[in-house]
């Protein structure tokens, strides 16, 4: 079996040279032969249930080592480059430390790659659905104004970002997960300035500083790791973890909100939508971000009884006050960015508790949070190409256009919101959860009350941008035929939420009548909408109490003021402060 | 038994209905319809010709009783709170949807008010459930319904409890959503004929579910029971009687606040207590 995992971890970086140099023709073809071959593997590892574990040689160690250092001195040259102070420094702060790492050797050794079932899961998210959207960005880059060798490098890029994704969800050894860690940085960097115009370039740089304070805290935690545990892996620090000395664990804490964009962090996450969608689309739903909460399941085991607390509060927190913020946007995929950093925040504090069941709930947000992101981030940009649509002010009577696209962003939103979708029933369990915990501890009654909070907001969120989606008027709109492959793809990903279904039907999260009945309400109303002709009765136009005026739509929006935009990030900045003070004493 | 009970839980509702409008009437020194108004007016739009705005609209109205009658269904048979908390919800947001898919302003404000009230509710009801979880370390309702009555434990999640009702049975001061002066009923507006009676009826399970949770509080006590629906009824309708209505951010203001500070102080104390 463990060549298989070596198989999801280099072969994306042979894909990434292929498809460089290949014409158009031959490129498509193989991508499509090359993300089967992705799916079929990571389903073969995803079945079989012995945890694998595997060594690298000296070689390749030393080859991690020079990627390191080529790897950090590129970020210094960024940022010498175009004269951004913070980049340069952070990365030369990282080259410091990482010297001072080398000149200290650990002696309690472990495995560099260790597959157990999270990162099995972690890697058919990686592989499915990145896949889907690796197929889909082949025709949207078509549609962009670049030379051919940059559309392919496009392509590359994400096939590349795939591999390095594999290898963090899989390694064990911290120094390798530092590696991994700041290549998809890089890759993210590069993907953002993909259109090199000056929005772009800025945008990307803000990634860059962000996602470095990352960097130096893995570092530093490599370092207290090796102080406090004399080790450098994850299963090892796990076991032999000691009350008092929770430094390493709370820095990768830090590393994880700084990967999952939680609000002191997010404006890296929201710039990243200046880049072609399938970029925001594979950034929110398959890699990138999806690292935060894997990592906090990683080193749950490893809380003490308040740090998991403290992470709970600030992550549910992110949760509420992320989805308050979004109420007031109007830009499509602004909604969109905004909502996941809330569930991501959300995915972190439920991975925060560490038991079996939270671990479950996790992965099922997870999964299918990535799925309904793929889902509307794709619809994002179909509306930006084929119908040249970014707000929500333009979108007027969107359903009297195309019927489909409509329906793909209700299900997309409807599978983040209600039942008996995947997503739905993690917040459902999730509830549940911690309402049983608040007799243990009533400080549970806080991300209880923040969850509540945060989940209205986001159904208020979700409803009220299909406000202008779903009225309908008589006007005829000129058919714009949507090109196959986007419609293909986003099948692909409705149907993956139904086989969701059937997956949370196997758990018994919820009983198997209370999935059934909402499957059938969702399904018959899904077959009346399409399906059913209601011809015997008279139609008329909208009564409106009699009004002529022609009418206007608008949707609501809840703008937060300043002051108190401020407040929130000051509160997240002292929350996760607290977190790694917490580990210091 | 059941069954017969969730069959003819609309009819129930609707007898609820007309006794209110009675004795509404009766507080404002007026006769007031017959207790069968209701039935009456059912039976007249029923035999009108039916008129749509487009199938959308229609659906959705269809599916949001039929989700709704479950709902209440779920109740009687002694499912799951949370989940019954979440099929309501469902069943709301077909009503929401509803009102959006039609080209009219009325009725998309109301849908937009609608869903803000929904914002304002549903944290409640969900501490509702909590709170009950607690004591009785389940969320079914039938456990709940075996205990003896705990509201004295709950008081204070009872009086948020108090809050959600007139936003749910569009009662003033929290009638914003309805408001048939100022939005002409909102949702309802474009509905008309047999469609309009699909959401009239709605409306009466709307009553059967809200005072159901209601019911919830008396446990196993008959007179309990009985006690508390007469006089949460009358307090509703009192209440209605003599305000007015308020701004749907104030709805919001009130029950974000003072709602959910009762809720959490209320499951603090049970959460120390037990």
């Amino acid at each position: 079996m463990s060549e298989y995992v070596l198989m999801l971890i280099f072969l994306p970086l042979i894909f990434a040279v292929t498809v460089l140099f290949n014409s158009l023709r031959i490129r498509n073809i193989a991508t499509y032969l090359f993300v089967s071959f992705l799916v079929i593997i990571s389903l073969k590892l995803f079945f079989t249930t012995e945890i694998i574990e595997l060594n690298f040689n000296h070689l390749v160690h030393l080859v991690f080592l020079v990627l390191d250092f080529i790897l950090l001195g590129y970020f210094v040259y960024q940022g010498v480059k175009y004269k951004d102070k913070l980049i340069s420094l952070f990365a030369i702060v990282q080259i410091a430390l990482f010297i001072v790492f080398l000149q200290f050797s650990s002696t309690i050794l472990s495995n560099d790659i260790v597959v157990d079932r999270i990162s099995r899961v972690m890697l058919l998210v990686i592989n499915i659905i990145g896949g889907v959207i690796i197929l889909y960005s082949l025709k949207y880059i078509q549609s962009e104004e670049f030379k051919a060798c940059k559309k392919n490098l496009f392509i590359s890029i994400l096939f590349f970002f795939i591999g390095v994704m594999n290898l963090i969800v899989t390694t064990n050894n911290i120094e390798i997960f530092f590696l991994a860690f700041e290549f998809t940085t890089l890759c993210s960097y590069i993907l953002i300035r993909f259109r090199n115009d000056e929005l772009s370039i800025q945008n990307a740089r803000k990634a860059l500083w962000m996602n470095q304070i990352g960097g130096i805290a893995i570092l530093l935690s490599l370092l207290s790791g090796i102080y406090y545990y004399d080790t450098i892996y994850f299963d090892t620090l796990i076991q032999n973890i000691n009350g008092l000395f929770l430094l390493p664990i709370s820095l990768l804490v830090l590393a994880a909100f700084v990967k999952g964009a939680s609000i002191p962090f997010d404006k890296w996450l929201l710039g990243a939508m200046v880049a072609p969608t399938p970029v925001s689309a594979i950034l929110h739903s398959a890699t990138m971000v999806k690292i935060a909460p894997y990592l906090i399941l990683k080193i749950a085991p490893a809380f003490s009884p308040t740090i998991s607390l403290a992470v709970m509060i600030f992550g549910t927190f992110v949760f509420m006050t992320a989805s308050l913020l979004a109420l007031g946007k109007d830009f499509f995929k602004e909604i969109l960015g905004l909502s996941t950093i809330a569930l991501l925040a959300l995915m972190m504090s439920i991975a925060a508790l560490g038991t079996p069941e939270a671990i479950n709930i996790c992965l099922i947000l997870i999964v299918f949070h990535a799925i309904s992101k793929a889902l509307l981030f794709l619809q994002a940009g179909v509306l930006e190409k084929v119908y040249h649509l970014k707000y929500l002010q333009d979108i007027d009577y969107l359903v009297s256009r195309s019927k489909l696209i409509v329906f793909f962003i209700v299900i997309g939103f409807a599978s983040l919101t209600l039942p008996p979708f995947g997503a739905f029933i993690g917040k459902f369990a999730s509830i549940e959860l911690i309402a049983s915990l608040i007799n243990t501890n009533i400080f549970y009654i806080l991300p209880l009350v923040f969850i509540l909070i945060g989940s209205v907001f986001l159904t208020l969120l979700y409803f009220k941008v299909l406000t202008k989606l779903i009225a309908q008027d008589n006007k005829v709109y000129e058919k714009i035929s949507i090109d196959l492959t986007y419609i293909v793809t986003s099948f692909i990903l409705v149907g993956l939420l139904c086989f969701g279904i059937y997956v949370s039907y196997l758990y018994n999260f919820m009983t198997h009548l209370e999935i059934l009945l909402a499957t059938v309400l969702i399904l018959t109303t899904f077959v009346m909408l399409f399906f059913v002709n209601f011809k015997n009765i008279k139609k008329v136009s909208a009564y409106n109490c009699g009004e002529k005026d022609t009418i206007k739509l608008s949707a609501y929006y809840f703008e937060v003021s300043d002051k108190y935009k401020e407040l929130i990030f000051y509160i997240s900045l002292f929350l996760i402060g607290l977190i790694v003070y917490m580990g210091m004493i | 038994m059941e069954y017969l009970q969730i069959l003819f839980a609309p009819i129930f509702g609707g007898l609820i209905y007309g006794v209110e409008r009675v004795v509404r009437a009766r507080m404002q020194n007026r006769i007031g319809p017959p207790i069968l108004q209701p039935f009456y007016d059912m039976y007249k739009l029923f035999g009108k010709e039916p008129f749509m705005v487009n199938n959308y609209h229609i659906v959705f109205a269809l599916m949001h009783l039929l989700t709704l009658w479950i709902a209440v269904g779920l109740i009687i048979l002694g499912e799951n709170f949370l989940y019954v908390i979440f099929i309501h919800l469902l069943s709301s947001i077909f009503l929401v949807l509803a009102g959006y898919s039609v080209n009219s302003t009325y009725s998309h404000i109301g849908s937009n008010r609608e869903l803000l009230s929904i914002v304002a509710y549903e944290p409640i009801l969900i501490l509702v459930a909590v709170g009950f979880y607690i004591l009785n370390s389940s969320f079914d309702i039938d456990i709940i319904r075996a205990h003896s009555s705990q509201i004295s434990l709950l008081f204070l999640l009872f009086l948020a409890f108090l809050l959600v009702i007139p936003i749910k049975l569009k009662k003033s001061p929290f009638d914003a959503a309805e408001a048939h002066q100022e939005i002409v009923g909102g949702i309802e507006v474009e509905f008309s004929g047999v469609f309009f009676e699909i959401v009239y009826m709605a409306k009466w399970i709307e009553y059967i579910f809200i005072y159901s949770i209601l019911l919830l509080f008396a446990g196993d006590s008959f007179l309990y029971g009985s006690l508390l629906f007469f006089g949460v009824f009358l307090i509703v309708n009192l209440v209605d009687n003599s305000t007015a209505r308020i701004k749907i951010e104030n709805l919001l203001q009130i029950t974000l606040t003072l709602g959910l500070l009762l809720g959490i102080v209320n499951l603090v104390f049970i959460g120390i207590g037990v």
